[in-house]
């Protein structure tokens, strides 16, 4: 990772010095909660001081509130899935209810499948998900979705590549 | 440090090896080619160590807990509780207490409009349209000095253009985009793609990959993700939600706890059994636990809450 393509600390300091307070009253005007906008601000910036980006910036508030948003969405995101975990739980025989230590593991895993699944088209997150999850061959895929094996696997390389960037490129 | 990240191109072959591997049956000479692929790059090794340990995670993960996890984590919506104070009526003084602790939704910190499980929501636009959005829906309006344009991000709206208006409406849904200018119509989205009815107007669709076709009034067909275009016989009216009723002609029961399922948070089943019975009749959607107390009652079926969220139905 090479560092002169961030923004320097200087400006980011200047920019937390013109910004900060508009940023916390911008959450706070969606989140309902001041300290919780206040924790977001802060994730903001820090968020800011590691992301590639060119100085100066056009238009600092439009890109503070964009990495704001997604810190919601990403918030939102994993809580939705942590409900979702738990009321699936009430389906499944005590016996196959994963410990404590490997629901941590999974939610991660989900967490970053389910952002991966966002980013798909429909054709190519069914593809995936009939593939990975429900275990079916290339070969079956095709034919549960009418399209050719060619596509199938073009789908699943496209899949497996927004998943890979996930995992190692925005860790 | 270049020499423990592999280049994109490695990654991108490293990956189409990885597909030929996993999810196909590769015969002998695969085997051979991948193995000197493997040999043909200093990183390719490194590449490779990384994409098989992500699809070893991924392959890792319970099956069926993660899929329902997954769908689940689609259809959470907002408590009602949040949606009050969104609107202001619970936001006075310092006294939210625990509901400020409630995660706020998705759709209300970004889409324009959007409704919780089970909320209905209907008002004029600025340009004079009227707007229903039905349960767990989200939508994004722009009105510029040309158009007016609409995104449905998720579950079902309808759509009484203002007439008086001129300037076309663009509406973008996950099937492809629609056009019309005085239209009034329905879109909803399932599983198959998307439900489009039309009342009056003139509607063009825009199938992402098939010729464009105008809908005519008196029209509902359905639209798949791949452009295919099918008219229907539904056994319900697709408009009753905007009068707050649901209403069905010899449904089956299945399709209609599915139907139901739609409005109430948590999970709704319907046991093999009894999917197939007939249900008719007109329900008001503003009370779903008297639905299911009435279908009880009409036909040979019980309702079991196992919890709150969590309602069976199965044979009498």
């Amino acid at each position: 990772m090479q560092f002169n393509d961030t923004l320097k600390p200087t400006e980011v300091a200047l920019l937390y010095q013109s910004h900060h307070a508009w940023l916390r009253s911008w959450l706070r005007s969606r989140v309902g909660c001041s300290e919780h906008a206040a924790d977001l601000a802060q994730d903001t910036f820090v968020r800011v001081l590691r992301a590639r980006q060119v100085s100066p910036l056009k238009e600092p508030r439009a890109y503070l509130s964009s990495i704001a948003r997604g810190l919601m969405i990403d918030q939102f995101r994993r809580r939705a899935l942590e409900r979702a975990y738990q009321e699936s739980l009430a389906n499944l025989p005590e016996a196959e209810v994963p410990s404590e230590e490997d629901r941590l593991v999974i939610l991660d895993s989900l967490e970053r499948l389910d952002r991966a699944l966002h980013q798909l088209k429909p054709r190519v997150r069914q593809a995936f998900l009939l593939a990975q999850l429900d275990g079916l061959s290339i070969v079956q895929v095709a034919q549960r979705l009418e399209v050719s094996r060619a596509t199938v696997e073009r789908d699943l390389a496209k899949a497996l590549g927004v998943c890979y960037r996930l995992r190692y490129a925005d860790a | 440090m270049p020499d423990d990240t592999p280049a994109q191109v490695q990654v991108d072959q490293a990956i189409d090896w990885l597909v030929k591997l996993r999810f196909d049956s590769p015969s002998a000479r695969t085997e051979q080619q991948f193995q000197q692929w493997l040999g043909s790059h200093p990183h390719n090794p490194l590449a490779w160590q990384r994409v098989s340990h992500l699809s070893d995670e991924l392959a890792g993960l319970p099956k069926d807990l993660s899929r329902r996890t997954l769908e689940g984590s689609q259809r959470q919506r907002v408590s009602r509780r949040d949606h009050l104070k969104l609107l202001g009526l619970l936001a006075v003084g310092g006294s939210l207490g625990w509901a400020a602790r409630e995660p706020l939704g998705l759709p209300q910190l970004l889409a324009d409009s959007s409704t919780a499980t089970g909320e209905r929501r209907q008002w004029q636009s600025t340009d004079g349209s009227r707007i229903q959005l039905n349960t767990a829906s989200a939508i994004d309006l722009h009105f510029s000095a040309q158009q007016r344009q609409l995104e449905l991000i998720r579950g079902e709206i309808s759509l009484d253009s203002n007439p008086n208006d001129n300037r076309p409406f663009h509406i973008d849904t996950r099937i492809g985009p629609l056009t019309t200018v005085d239209g009034q119509l329905l879109l909803r989205e399932n599983s198959q793609g998307l439900l489009l009815s039309v009342r009056r107007g003139e509607v063009t669709l825009f199938p992402a990959s098939a010729s464009p076709r105008q809908v005519l009034p008196g029209e509902t067909l359905q639209v798949g993700t791949n452009g295919s275009i099918q008219a229907l016989a539904l056994h319900s009216d697709p408009w009753g939600w905007t009068d707050g009723v649901l209403s069905v002609q010899q449904m089956p029961l299945a399709e209609f706890v599915s139907e139901l399922g739609r409005y109430r948070p948590g999970l709704l089943r319907c046991a093999p059994e009894v999917a197939g019975l007939k249900v008719s009749g007109t329900y008001q959607l503003g009370d779903t636990e008297q639905i299911l107390q009435l279908l009880s009652r009409s036909l040979p079926v019980r309702v079991d809450y196992r919890t709150r969220y969590w309602v069976s139905i199965g044979a009498a």
